[in-house]
């Protein structure tokens, strides 16, 4: 009987438990109610991208040696390098270089070997098409220069995270003047 | 003739055609999820039939208990079982199908004539819409205290037997050599506590194991 | 208690003024009561479902429906607008008689439900004696719908979704019906306008709330549970059933589901406002505070705006608890079906059996607190 009524207190107190947990819970999602949203409304607002971003990636068709170097360094050997050795100047003359973003996967291994510094990563990172194969980007296409969320004039530039004072997630309305947490990159420099 | 009156034999028209048309479908339908469905249909007109009587209380425990609970556990029964069968044509068919006609019209005819030759007595009194439901509460804990005591007891047995039936918790630990097949009084179904040591899919890891070692458990299934 | 005021009579009393016999002016007044509710319950829903999509972006702080209309209120009746608009498939191997009957079905008894709630004294379709025995009866008639809508839709998921929706009505409808009889119990009385007025002596201090504080929890369980809120979705689990018994609806047919589900929660929330809440009555009593301002309160003005907070108390009352249930959708993660079973059938039961015989219990000791 002792033992019976045991196990019901038991059970009882599990119970108010689990109903405690479901009130903590509770006033969680009750405490994100009053905070503000985070949304960026898409087409009207972007977020800038971080220096670090790992965009588009921009190639410049005069600096490149044909060395491959970045097609050794690609997880997938993506890069196209066609060229051919130019028996005048003794010397290897690009004809055509492609990169194909439907399967990069934006690693940014090709840039970090390039030894010319010839590739480069960019902030753009709208490369929706109708057709696949309208990501496979020729070197006319790598070498178009980025497009930047600042320049639009039907965009509201958002600062992101990183571009945020401290103790500040939320971009809107933020007061003139307000600079990042930390140092900037050129202040970095001076030191 | 009124405006009440009229309204209330033109709903009791309705529901009457309602309910033997929603009769004969449960009976003549070839697909019995049909017939199924058709017999919630005769029920909800019976409960129609019992307000147009004033009997708002019998109506509604009419839909509560047999709409809502004994016709919802027929179609159950009849979507978990799932089994088609093809029914083979039968011999004499059709004098099957008149002996039944026959029988059912003798009882219908036997019925009619009791509505009709019982001298009903007419309740002059007024139906007691307002306070039925106390009247029923005290006609069944007074004079039908027996008959109400005694359902229950039945539902109390049906329940049990339901658990019994649910429940079978019984698991042999040793394979006995009569018993590697289950025999005709067991379900084909695996015990419960094999389901819990083996579940997420380990079934047939299980299965792979050389089954010589006499401390198994009964894998009926195997 | 004073008798508020009372439309029906004063309408037919109007008209048989004007020469029309006593039966057609009541033929006439009939219909009115019902299309008024039958409008409120569809703006209502349209209500829930901006408020559902707006509370929800809260709580995930994003912004929601913003574009269509102010604060995007128009937002419902783009989507109303969008499913009348859509082509309605009957997929080609469904039964198509059962699978337009399963939505009407499933419709038809939470509009018919609306009969029974009240929002004043007088501003209700009908005082049953019934009561509120007619939307539990009602509401079991759902489940035949949705097994109807799963079967006929001859899809595995639909079939399975129905079955569960009809296991998780039947199971709930026993603890809920359960705590519905402990507050009959207190009231002596089916009807909703007696279980009302039963609350309604000392403001908010006698609502049932606090004399029933177990059957109020365990009807807003089985409440959610019934209308397939989101603790108790599982019918609908999208990662499990695509969308249960509604995957192969379209257009105005999954519309019907959508408003049903919607009317069902607005009417759950209504009627645990008016067994447990105090219905219409306000937290301070409208007599007292008529009192303490010496007003008379058959004075026709008062009686008027004695309506009007009757109605807008019920109102918010039950968006009230449509938030909580909008927050619970956020908050808890869904069950499991056997751990849906387990609570409906090991705990909910069991302590709502407890209940209704400590409410038993404690009127036969306390009959002044506990209804004599």
């Amino acid at each position: 009987m002792i033992k019976f009524l045991k196990q019901v207190g038991d059970y009882a107190k599990e119970a108010v438990q689990s109903a405690r947990y479901i009130g903590q819970g509770l006033s969680v999602t009750f405490d994100h109610m009053r905070r503000r949203p985070v949304t960026v409304q898409y087409p009207y607002e972007k977020l800038i991208p971080s220096e670090r971003f790992r965009g588009r990636i921009h190639f410049e068709f005069d600096k490149c040696i044909s060395c491959e170097v970045c097609v050794r360094v690609c997880p997938i050997n993506l890069p196209v390098v066609d060229w051919e050795f130019d028996k005048a100047t003794k010397k290897k003359k690009l004809n055509h270089y492609s990169i194909d973003f439907g399967v990069c996967i934006f690693c940014g291994n090709c840039v970090e070997y390039c030894p010319t510094n010839c590739l480069s990563m960019t902030e753009e990172y709208e490369l929706s098409t109708y057709d696949r194969h309208m990501l496979n980007y020729d070197s006319v296409a790598l070498g178009r220069l980025p497009y930047k969320v600042m320049d639009d004039p039907m965009v509201t530039p958002l600062r992101e995270l990183g571009y945020l004072p401290k103790g500040i997630t939320e971009p809107h309305d933020l007061p003139a003047g307000s600079r990042r947490a930390g140092a900037r990159p050129e202040e970095i420099l001076e030191k | 003739m009124n405006l009440a009156e009229g309204v209330q034999i033109v709903s009791f028209c309705i529901l009457s055609l309602m309910m033997i048309g929603a009769a004969l479908g449960v009976v003549l339908f070839e697909n019995i999820v049909y017939s199924a469905f058709l017999l919630g249909g005769v029920f909800i007109s019976i409960a129609g039939l019992y307000i147009l009587l004033n009997a708002d209380f019998v109506a509604t425990a009419q839909v509560l208990i047999y709409v809502g609970a004994v016709n919802v556990l027929i179609l159950f029964a009849i979507m978990l079982v799932n089994k088609r069968e093809d029914f083979k044509p039968l011999p004499n068919r059709l004098l099957r199908q008149v002996t039944t006609g026959l029988v059912c019209f003798g009882i219908f005819a036997l019925l009619s004539t009791m509505v009709l030759a019982t001298p009903w007595a007419f309740s002059t009194a007024p139906a007691a819409a307002e306070s039925s439901i106390v009247i029923i509460g005290e006609h069944l804990f007074s004079d039908f205290l027996l008959p109400f005591e005694l359902a229950s007891v039945l539902l109390l047995m049906a329940m049990v037997g339901a658990i019994v039936l649910a429940r079978r918790e019984y698991i042999p630990d040793e394979i006995l050599p009569g018993l590697t097949r289950p025999s005709g009084l067991t379900l084909p179904e695996r015990p419960r506590e094999l389901l819990t040591l083996t579940s997420g899919g380990k079934g047939d890891l299980r299965n792979q194991k050389p089954a010589s070692s006499t401390k198994q458990p009964i894998d009926t299934n195997a | 208690m004073n008798p508020g005021i009372d439309l029906q009579g004063t309408f037919i009393q109007t008209l048989r003024d004007l020469g029309l016999p006593a039966g057609a002016a009541k033929a006439i007044w009939m219909p009115l009561p019902m299309f008024l509710i039958i409008i409120g319950a569809t703006v209502g829903v349209l209500v829930v479902v901006w408020l559902e999509r707006k509370i929800s972006a809260a709580v995930q702080q994003r912004i929601g429906p913003e574009f269509a209309g102010p604060l995007g209120v128009l937002q419902p009746v783009a989507d109303g607008l969008k499913l009348v608009f859509k082509e309605d498939i009957v997929p080609a191997k469904s039964d198509p008689w059962l699978f337009t009957l399963g939505p009407i079905l499933v419709v038809i008894p939470v509009f018919l439900s609306y009969l029974v709630v009240p929002f004043g004294q007088n501003l209700v379709i009908t005082n049953l004696s019934v009561g509120i025995f007619l939307w539990i009866a009602l509401s079991s008639i759902a489940p035949i719908g949705l097994l109807m809508s799963g079967y006929a839709s001859n899809n595995k998921y639909s079939l399975l979704g129905g079955l569960r929706a009809a296991a998780q009505s039947i199971s709930y409808e026993v603890p809920m019906a359960l705590s519905v009889l402990a507050v009959v119990l207190m009231s002596n009385s089916l009807s909703t306008i007696d279980i009302v007025q039963q609350q309604s002596h000392y403001g908010i201090l006698s609502w049932n709330v606090w004399r029933q504080p177990l059957g109020f929890l365990i009807f807003w369980i089985a409440a959610l549970a019934e209308c397939e809120r989101l603790p108790f979705d599982l019918p609908e689990a999208e990662e499990e059933l695509v969308a249960g018994y509604q995957t192969e609806y379209a257009g105005m047919k999954f519309g019907l589901f959508y408003i049903g589900s919607y009317v069902n929660l607005v009417l759950s929330s209504l009627l645990v406002a008016v067994l447990y809440l105090g219905g219409w009555e306000t937290p301070v009593p409208i007599e007292f505070v008529g009192g303490l301002l010496g007003l008379n309160e058959t004075s026709p003005w008062l009686q008027v705006i004695d309506a009007a907070l009757g109605i807008t108390m019920t109102v918010l009352k039950a968006y009230f608890l449509v938030f909580l249930a909008i927050l619970l959708r956020w908050t808890l993660p869904r069950v499991r079906i056997d751990q849906l079973l387990n609570l409906g059938w090991k705990f909910l039961l069991p302590v709502s059996l407890v209940n209704l015989l400590l409410t038993a219990a404690l009127k036969l000791a306390f009959p002044f607190a506990f209804g004599g």
